[in-house]
């Protein structure tokens, strides 16, 4: 079973593309491998621990109702991110967490693929120290 | 139910359980039976692949991001043949006698624990890097300590053949890190300890006797004993799983009820990965990652060292998100690194726990002491940054996501203690002590100074959940040492028990 539905996927991917810009850019297969690392990652987590990100997902799209009356997803840009700063720097402990958590996540689907890594600068190889001098 | 005997059984093979298998190994050749009980795989060299995400799977409990009850602090520990020897960077470091004696643990000394050291820093082939083999990333950090005027030192590390692949953390894929894999264990098992991977035990379910699973696993080299639930008998227990999952075994196997220090005194040097950015790419990732370490700062509770890693860990280190970090975390060619380790107190109410399930959980709270040395180790170390060239530094507890150049007279200001909260930036830890701690006696501590537990003369301890207090440096070499006390012990008191 997938840990979480197709709408709940949808909606981390457009809370992905907040926390990570350049997720938007990627292709089919790197969607698919964003879908697949996370999804294996919730899959290796209690029950218990998938319901508490499930239930957090819900309370991320629902919650701006309250100060702009529309939920996340239909937020502008930068009230998307005032949203997600305001919870990453003053929100009660519980959220902050909530959050560090679902960015985790996210920065593990992108930034976890092996594939990108030439685009981050980032490419390591076994005989580094051949790579030192020039 | 498989059933197996054996006169002595030891329950992990990191730095502690690889080092008593070895020590008492020769006794096989008198026809003692020793078995070492590994939870973790043993990795076929073709599946050390260097690929962040896999290797985390493999060779870490969780992927290396264990957290603590209170959601505040990852823990990364490792779980395979060689335990965390496995996925450390190899620097070996002696511990001094400060601490020792901070620690007053009665008949425990600081020259017996450097002579001991002494031996396995010969065993396992540690010596200075050469400096044409140093990169950027740690020249960079050595001259601008220099230039501070910075006690800065070099790491000795335990390789053999490095070839600079910078994956140390995700195990070696040139095995060249002298860990308990690729000395100690190979060693016990060609003297004819059995060492038996996939292999949790469960608990102790009275003297001597153990229960335990094998587990399949999709990877990693077939356990000796097949899938199943085992009864393990043995003369003499010696636990070694680590400083939380041994405290973990005790408590489900009930030995908490008389040793009220047991999972208590947990410390962890809670580490910040901070970054700084060069204006032009500086070889960072390529060639060893942890050369050089600053101790100029131990009495004000923190210690500095050199790091290089990999693009996951570093981007869920950093603070925010967004267009400011993704064009950070494009530019991992630029990033000079540095790992900062909080020195910090051995608390009982930092503790290991059980859950419902009778699984570890880790209660840990951060001292204010903690918190004031974190915050003043990032000032020190964007000082460091900008003096190594840095063009802008990120600090996790900075007032705005880039500290630039021209900012650096305001660090007072840019970096606060209101942006320091727990839960709000990244601190994880590797360096996981006590639990099962040294001591006197048993209101305080669960062992002797010889690893065996108060009251209880077939039941021994062997790893870094012995530690009374932290060890104020990379503490593999003191759990070395301290297992070498034990397997001292366990030879000489074996027989009688």
């Amino acid at each position: 079973m997938t840990p979480l539905s197709e709408r709940q996927w949808r909606f981390l991917l457009s809370l992905g593309q907040r926390l990570v810009p350049p997720l938007k850019d990627l292709d089919e297969e790197g969607l698919a491998r964003f879908r697949t690392i996370i999804a294996a990652a919730l899959a290796e987590r209690p029950a218990a621990v998938q319901r508490q990100i499930r239930l957090f997902l819900a309370l991320l799209r629902l919650a701006p109702l309250l100060r702009w009356a529309a939920t996340f997803d239909r937020l502008s840009a930068p009230c998307q991110d005032r949203f997600l700063r305001w919870l990453q720097d003053d929100a009660p402990g519980r959220l902050r967490q909530g959050l560090w958590g679902v960015k985790t996540m996210v920065f593990m689907g992108y930034y976890g693929q092996a594939e990108l890594a030439p685009q981050l600068g980032y490419t390591p190889c076994r005989t580094g120290n051949e790579m030192l001098h020039g | 139910m498989g059933e197996r005997s054996f006169d002595i059984v030891i329950i992990g093979s990191g730095a502690g359980g690889g080092a008593v298998a070895k020590e008492l190994a020769p006794l096989c050749r008198d026809g003692v039976r020793i078995a070492v009980l590994e939870w973790g795989p043993k990795l076929a060299e073709h599946e050390y692949t260097g690929r962040e995400l896999e290797m985390a799977g493999k060779l870490y409990v969780d992927s290396g991001g264990v957290f603590t009850r209170q959601r505040t602090m990852t823990l990364a520990f490792g779980r395979a043949y060689g335990g965390s020897t496995v996925v450390y960077t190899g620097t070996s470091l002696m511990i001094p006698e400060r601490p020792v004696r901070r620690w007053g643990v009665p008949g425990l000394e600081w020259s017996d624990l450097r002579r001991r050291s002494l031996k396995y820093l010969r065993e396992n082939n540690v010596h200075l890097l050469e400096e044409e083999r140093l990169n950027d990333n740690n020249r960079l950090f050595f001259q601008a300590c220099t230039k501070l005027g910075l006690r800065v030192e070099q790491f000795p590390v335990n390789l053999k053949g490095c070839q600079g692949s910078g994956m140390c953390n995700l195990g070696c894929p040139n095995a060249a890190k002298q860990g308990t894999h690729r000395v100690q264990l190979p060693a016990a098992e060609a003297a004819g300890v059995e060492v038996i991977t996939n292999c949790k035990v469960q608990r102790i379910e009275g003297r001597g006797l153990l229960r335990a699973v094998v587990e399949k696993r999709p990877y990693g080299l077939p356990s000796l004993w097949e899938p199943g639930e085992y009864l393990i008998r043995a003369r003499v227990v010696v636990v070694a799983g680590g400083a939380v999952q041994s405290p973990a075994l005790l408590l489900r196997s009930g030995f908490g009820r008389h040793l009220p220090a047991l999972g208590r005194y947990f410390t962890a040097h809670p580490a910040l990965i901070l970054v700084g950015e060069h204006p032009r790419p500086i070889t960072n990732f390529y060639g060893h990652p942890k050369s050089f370490y600053c101790d100029h700062f131990a009495d004000r509770g923190f210690l500095l060292e050199t790091c290089m890693y990999f693009p996951f860990v570093t981007a869920k280190n950093l603070i925010g998100f967004g267009e400011e970090h993704a064009q950070l975390m494009h530019r991992m060619d630029r990033l000079q690194m540095i790992l900062v380790l909080a020195l910090d107190p051995a608390l009982p109410e930092n503790r290991v726990v059980l859950d419902r399930d009778g699984e570890p959980v880790v209660e840990y709270t951060f001292s204010e002491p903690v918190l004031d040395a974190l915050l003043e180790s990032m000032k020190v170390s964007a000082r460091i940054f900008f003096a190594a060239g840095c063009e802008r530094v990120h600090a996790p507890a900075g007032e705005k996501f880039f500290i630039e150049r021209t900012e650096q007279d305001r660090l007072d200001q840019l970096i606060t203690r209101r942006r320091l909260q727990p839960g709000r930036i990244s601190v994880a830890s590797a360096h996981l002590m006590g639990g099962c701690r040294m001591g006197a006696g048993p209101t305080d501590s669960v062992t002797d100074c010889w690893g065996q537990v108060h009251g209880v003369p077939w039941l021994f301890v062997a790893d870094s959940s012995l530690f009374p207090n932290c060890a104020e440096i990379n503490p593999y070499v003191t759990i070395m040492a301290f297992a070498d006390r034990v397997a001292e012990a366990v030879r000489s008191r074996w027989r009688e028990v």
